[in-house]
């Protein structure tokens, strides 16, 4: 099989060749969208950083300039009013590679309109050069894939998770990187994934993060551990809590974990990895486009349209009732699985496939619907 | 049409694909079984016996330990599993 992409000047490779707009304040976010539907086909992105000083700062710094510098992006334009807190994220941008990085600042344009105008000007120019630059050969260590589930169902787990397990076990065998994410879910099956880290080190990791997360948990009065699996989950079938999490760390099969992320820092090297993300599905895609990941596959049982500005993002249901009611938003059906018609193996094996044809330029349903969600996570409040 | 799904060669149990009542005859790819009771579709079926105290393996990994002696075809869930981890913290 074989793996076309974009060669960047840095040596990462992308799968698409975006222009991004990117607003650096969320007063500029209108802006960016409008930038977006009167341009030649920029992607642009919104959010609620306001640029206070609060205790995410450092987080929300490394999710805006990682997502500005995704492999995926041949430019992004800054939107900006102006301040040293948006010079601190793009001169992170600017030490995370060779990023084509454009500044459209407020404090020259004068008003909202000029500034929408010149972004307008300056993405139709770098989309015309995007376009003319040519796919070439890419080996499978330019791939760097997002594991993801939301809206599980009893079926996740036995389904469409262990199956895309399967294509990541064969993307890391060929020298590609993979991420884990969703600390919560991981939660009881902690030892069992530190016993397959390539170190002692990096299986004291695993610990280590699930420990803080539950620790986090704790002060907030609330025992995880102790109410799962959930009475729903028995009734579906789970008996443990190892049980419940081992079928959502299945997304990663069964690789040795070369190492552990915090949240939205990309990996050095290749191979499987664990990040510290929050359950919720948009903050998790923010996360990993933060860390140079250039495709995500993303399991679901109850479908959801998500989708990201900067990485193609591939539905895989867990169901096919599911997958049969809503097409236009799920990319492969692995309830194929679960009516006994074909193995996890075969199954997986279509998910990898499905994953270089998307890498060499087909558009996944997230893309064609134009679903492009980004959110900024928080660990506290957003304000001090 | 298979009626179990085996996850790893290494489980000694496998998913029953749809509802099964007892004594349904289990028969594909090397595994030959029958039900001892009834057991839902999502549901874990025993593929090997397993004696009291030895891993529940599913995935290839031990997702908990039997609470009682499992035979071939039994049902196997919270009346006759126990997570490790849980029942550690609960002593």
């Amino acid at each position: 099989m074989s793996l076309t992409g974009y060669k960047r000047a840095d040596g990462r490779w992308g799968f698409r060749n975006h222009v991004l707009i990117l607003p650096l304040h969320q007063m500029l976010s209108a802006a960016a969208r409008d930038v977006e539907k009167d341009s030649k086909g920029a992607v642009a992105v919104s959010h609620d950083w306001s640029q206070v000083v609060e205790k995410d700062h450092q987080r929300i710094i490394h999710s805006l300039a990682g997502n500005a510098t995704n492999p995926n992006i041949y430019a992004t334009i800054f939107l900006r009013l102006g301040t040293p807190a948006e010079d601190e994220v793009i001169n992170l941008a600017k030490s995370y590679g060779k990023t084509k990085l454009i500044e459209v600042s407020l404090s020259e344009a004068k008003s909202i309109d000029r500034l929408r105008q010149m972004a307008i000007d300056r993405a139709n120019t770098l989309l015309t050069e995007a376009k003319s630059e040519q796919r070439v050969a890419a080996p499978f260590s330019a791939m760097v894939l997002g594991l993801e589930c939301g809206g599980s169902d009893a079926y996740s787990g036995i389904t469409a998770n262990p199956a895309l397990g399967v294509a990541s076990d064969e993307l890391v065998a060929q020298g590609g990187t993979s991420i884990l994410g969703e600390t919560m879910e991981i939660l009881g099956a902690e030892h069992l994934l530190a016993k397959r880290a390539i170190t002692a080190a990096v299986g004291q990791q695993i610990i280590d993060v699930v420990a803080r997360y539950e620790a986090s948990i704790n002060y907030e009065g609330i025992d995880i551990r102790g109410a799962q699996p959930s009475r729903g989950n028995i009734e579906g079938g789970l008996s443990t809590l190892e049980e419940k999490s081992l079928g959502a760390a299945k997304k990663a099969g069964n690789a040795q974990f070369t190492g552990v992320l915090e949240y939205a820092i990309a990996p050095s090297k290749a191979g499987l990895y664990f990040m510290d993300t929050p359950g919720h599905d948009i903050e998790q895609l923010t996360g990993f486009g933060a860390a140079n990941v250039n495709i995500t596959v993303f399991t679901t049982g109850r479908g959801t349209p998500t989708g990201s500005a900067v990485m193609p993002t591939i539905k895989v249901a867990t169901n096919t009732e599911m997958a049969t009611a809503i097409p236009d938003i799920i990319d492969l059906n692995s309830g194929t699985i679960a009516d006994g018609t074909q193995t996890l193996e075969e199954n997986g094996e279509l998910i990898y496939k499905l994953i270089m044809d998307v890498a060499n330029g087909q558009l996944t349903k997230a893309e064609l619907g134009g679903h492009h969600e980004f959110n900024l996570s928080r660990l506290y409040g957003s304000t001090l | 049409m298979r009626k179990v799904l085996v996850l790893n060669l290494a489980d000694n149990i496998a998913i029953c694909l749809e509802d099964m009542p007892a004594h349904t005859v289990v028969d594909q790819d090397n595994l030959k079984l029958t039900t001892t009771q009834q057991i839902p579709r999502g549901h874990k079926v025993a593929s090997k016996p397993v004696k009291k105290g030895e891993g529940i393996i599913k995935y290839g990994e031990r997702m908990g330990h039997a609470t009682k002696d499992i035979s071939v075809g039994e049902h196997v869930h919270t009346h006759n599993v126990l997570g490790d981890r849980l029942s550690t913290e609960a002593n």
